[in-house]
């Protein structure tokens, strides 16, 4: 009984730990043995696969990790430089007033099923996003109308400028074919046709051959979805054309292959509660005597050395990180500091925390301590909170690391600072993360500046988009507040963590715009231009 | 020379075993600081003269960490084993002194938790207890104490029978001084051997639960999860990770089921003559 005990439990991590390369021992993607020309086989994370498929109004292409739809056309895009273009759209205006953007479609445009895309199926797009959508906030939309064929006319509840953003990410979905199964049998109007989907495996996407821009050159795409060692092991057998990695990897080298490293805003940082300790009403403790003191939270961000830390972790691929939003239009460099150890031992010795004995600093008999919080399955996250503890150290701030899951992590961040990953390509996020909510707090960390809120409000409310960029920036800093070093600082960011790919060296990938967060499709968002040699 | 006999071998090894895990303890609890200790200057080493077990990508020693991680599961694995097995012993004398019913309800609680798989019901009660140590220790001494429960029951229906009991219950002794004072020293060998049986799959399921994600924290130098983490690293060639936390795993948990069937042999009547 007790061996049978033994040998069961001894299998179970075995059997737990090799689940996902079953996958890679299948022949992966198309049955040819020779790859053909124009196909590419891509790797991506398990978690990547679309969970609730590919309907836009359920997070495909939209949400935390966006990325562009492929199966469905959107109304505008992203440019390289992340400002904004047309895809749909052929013309935008917004009113004097911000309450209507009137927005005319392409007249050419066919969804896969031969029908014409019209203005009711972006009506019906925006009013099923709006309704449905879990992932995308509408609430600022009050209804879009169609005018005629070829324009529509969306009415705000109140001003948002940055509404060309948020149509970026909502792909357009056929009124007359739209149903329970959508989401799994996708229609669209985009460069590719999904083909194929076998659950937990890979998905097809072949090339629409009615579609209304340039030709796709890669007429196959297979995206397979396996484990970063898995993927690795896939690369080196060749079954794959690119395969995502991760830092860990970086040392090593595969015949045939290159490595691939991309810049992104996928930043990492961590918050400092900046509210004195004491708890909510449910008796979860908010706010932190330590770094509720904004010297305190100043020494921290001049203090830890990111280019060490990117050195160390990230094994070079990475750049620092001074905001939320580093490179994007709406990113104030004034947010940049440089390395300063004296600078920041002399504002904790202002703000009386005194180097006591064994190099921990100490304020009327109470240590400086924080727990630094992160996310318990990610391993480089883990490592940035363990080098954000020793640089800490030496600042004499006495750091214990400790891993959580989602479940507890939001509430324990409103009293400790957790190791959080954020960037998107809009301005959104600013106001996400910095402004204050109807609590009197910003939502993520105890913060509130009034001065940065009207900045923010002032740039939704903007009727143009490059006036509202400068009011971001001001939200930034102004000259004399802002959440800055020289200000508030309630947030240290510390690294944009460059994405990392192995790829066929005779692959030759088209340029990418800075990656958001997420390490998943962001990569394939113009797999339509991709070449071989 | 005097031939080795089955006694004195079981002696030996009842003492090796006891005089390991109680220095892998103590050692453990000694070095748990820098355990913790990350040090990016000396990040996947290959085992060698400073660092026997080499260092993992975050600089830490895994000589120390392997040590810590299990001195740590033999801690968790005393505390879980001993609630468990006390609340066998509990449970096993009240089936078989109480009563009909109190039996039938005692008995089904046994079936029950038998009959879930073991590392299933560890998951979900670690995990209702907000996973960590508690969770891990609750879980496993929720879940280990069946069977002994049922031996002792066995036993103690035995004892029942026998004439010295049956003579108190006839002299209108209490049912409860009857199960202190004349089954209990009757039953302690049975208790003390199950006790010790009961470390190295508390062990093990600590380091399975761990493994798959469900208890402890990720920084703590558990050993499941020191093998998690290595599986990462294999596909790059580094063997260290896993290789010897997992041969000290091993030997750690063999040691226990020696020390344990050593005593079994020295408290069983007959083996005075081996």
């Amino acid at each position: 009984m007790r061996n049978i005990l033994l040998a069961a439990v001894l299998t179970i991590p075995l059997s737990a730990g090799c689940g996902n390369r079953e996958v890679q021992t299948e022949e992966p993607g198309t049955k040819e043995s020779v790859q053909p020309e124009d196909s590419v086989i891509v790797a991506m994370g398990t978690t990547s696969e679309p969970e609730s498929g590919f309907d836009p109004a359920y997070g495909w292409g939209a949400g935390e990790h966006v990325h562009e739809p492929l199966i469905q056309s959107t109304l505008t895009v992203t440019t390289t430089d992340l400002t904004i273009a047309y895809d749909l759209a052929t013309d935008m205006q917004v009113s004097d007033d911000g309450m209507t953007w009137t927005v005319t479609i392409r007249d050419d445009v066919k969804f896969t099923d031969g029908e014409a895309l019209t203005s009711e199926d972006v009506v019906f797009t925006y009013h099923t996003v709006k309704e449905n959508s879990t992932v995308n906030d509408f609430t600022m939309l009050k209804e879009a109308v169609a005018i005629d064929e070829k324009t529509v006319e969306f009415r705000m509840e109140k001003p948002y400028s940055i509404w060309p953003y948020s149509m970026a990410v909502v792909g357009i979905v056929p009124e007359h074919a739209y149903g329970p199964d959508y989401a799994e049998k996708p229609i669209g109007s985009g460069r590719y046709i999904m083909k194929q989907w076998d659950k937990g495996q890979q998905i097809i996407f072949e090339a629409n051959p009615d579609y209304y821009g340039d030709e796709p050159k890669m007429k196959r795409v297979t995206v397979l979805f396996m484990d970063e060692d898995a993927a690795y092991a896939a690369a080196m057998a060749g079954q794959v054309d690119l395969a995502y990695t991760s830092a860990s990897y970086s040392d090593q080298t595969i015949d045939g292959y290159q490595l691939l490293a991309y810049e992104t805003v996928d930043n990492r940082g961590i918050n400092l509660p900046a509210a004195p300790a004491s708890s909510d009403s449910d008796g979860n403790p908010i706010g932190n005597d330590l770094t509720n003191d904004v010297l305190v939270r100043r020494a921290i961000n001049i203090g830890i050395d990111r280019e060490e830390m990117i050195a160390n972790v990230l094994n070079g691929y990475g750049t620092a990180a001074y905001s939320v939003c580093d490179k994007m239009p709406w990113y104030n460099d004034a947010a940049q500091v440089s390395y300063d150890p004296e600078g920041a031992a002399a504002l904790l010795d202002e703000a009386g925390w005194k180097m006591g004995p064994a190099g921990i600093r100490e304020r009327d008999g109470v240590r400086a301590e924080l727990t630094i919080l992160y996310s318990s399955g990610d391993s480089v996250r883990q490592a940035l909170a363990a080098d954000t503890q020793n640089q800490l150290k030496e600042l004499g701030i006495d750091a214990v690391i400790e891993g959580v899951g989602w479940d507890t992590a939001y509430t324990r961040a409103l009293s400790q600072p957790l190791m959080w990953g954020w960037g998107a390509h809009t301005p959104m996020e600013l106001y996400n993360i910095y402004h204050t909510l109807d609590g009197g707090t910003a939502e993520y960390s105890p913060y509130s500046n009034p001065e940065v809120d009207k900045y923010m409000d002032a740039a939704l409310a903007a009727t143009d988009l490059h006036t509202s960029y400068d009011l971001w920036k001001k939200a930034q800093w102004d000259g004399e507040t802002g959440f800055i070093q020289d200000g508030d600082i309630p947030w240290i960011w510390l690294c944009n963590i460059d994405h990392l790919y192995w790829a066929n060296e005779n692959l030759k990938v088209a340029d990418q715009k800075l990656h958001p967060h997420g390490h998943g499709w962001s990569i394939v968002n113009n797999v339509d231009q991709w070449e071989w040699n | 020379m005097k031939r080795v006999n089955g006694r004195m071998a079981a002696v030996l090894w009842l003492g090796i075993a006891v005089v390991f895990l109680t220095a892998v303890t103590l050692f453990g609890w000694r070095v748990a600081e820098s355990a913790l200790m990350t040090d990016f200057s000396r990040k996947n080493l290959p085992p060698n003269g400073a660092y026997f077990f080499g260092t993992d990508w975050m600089g830490r020693d895994m000589f120390v960490r392997t040590v810590t991680g299990l001195s740590m599961s033999i801690r968790i694995g005393l505390l879980s084993a001993g609630v468990s097995s006390v609340l066998a012993l509990f449970l096993g004398i009240l089936a078989a002194i109480m009563g009909k019913t109190v039996d039938s309800v005692i008995t089904w609680m046994i079936d029950l938790v038998m009959g879930i798989p073991h590392i299933l019901l560890l998951i979900l009660i670690s995990y209702a207890c907000g996973k960590g140590f508690r969770g891990v220790v609750v879980g496993v001494a929720l879940t280990h104490w069946t069977s002994l429960a049922r031996l002792i029951r066995g036993e103690v229906l035995q004892l029942k029978e026998a004439l010295y009991v049956r003579t108190a219950q006839k002299l209108g002794v209490s049912r409860w001084e009857i199960a202190w004072k004349h089954m209990l020293p009757h039953l302690f060998p049975q208790f003390l051997v199950g006790l010790i049986l009961m470390f190295p799959h508390a062990i093990l399921h600590e380091a399975s639960i761990t493994f798959l994600g469900f208890g402890l924290s990720p920084e703590q130098p558990a050993i499941g999860i020191i093998l998690s983490e290595s599986m990462k690293y294999l596909a790059m060639g580094r063997w260290w990770l896993a290789l010897f936390p997992g041969l000290f795993l091993v030997f750690t948990v063999s040691l226990f089921d020696m020390g344990g069937e050593s005593l079994r042999k020295l408290l069983a009547p007959g083996s005075t003559h081996r």
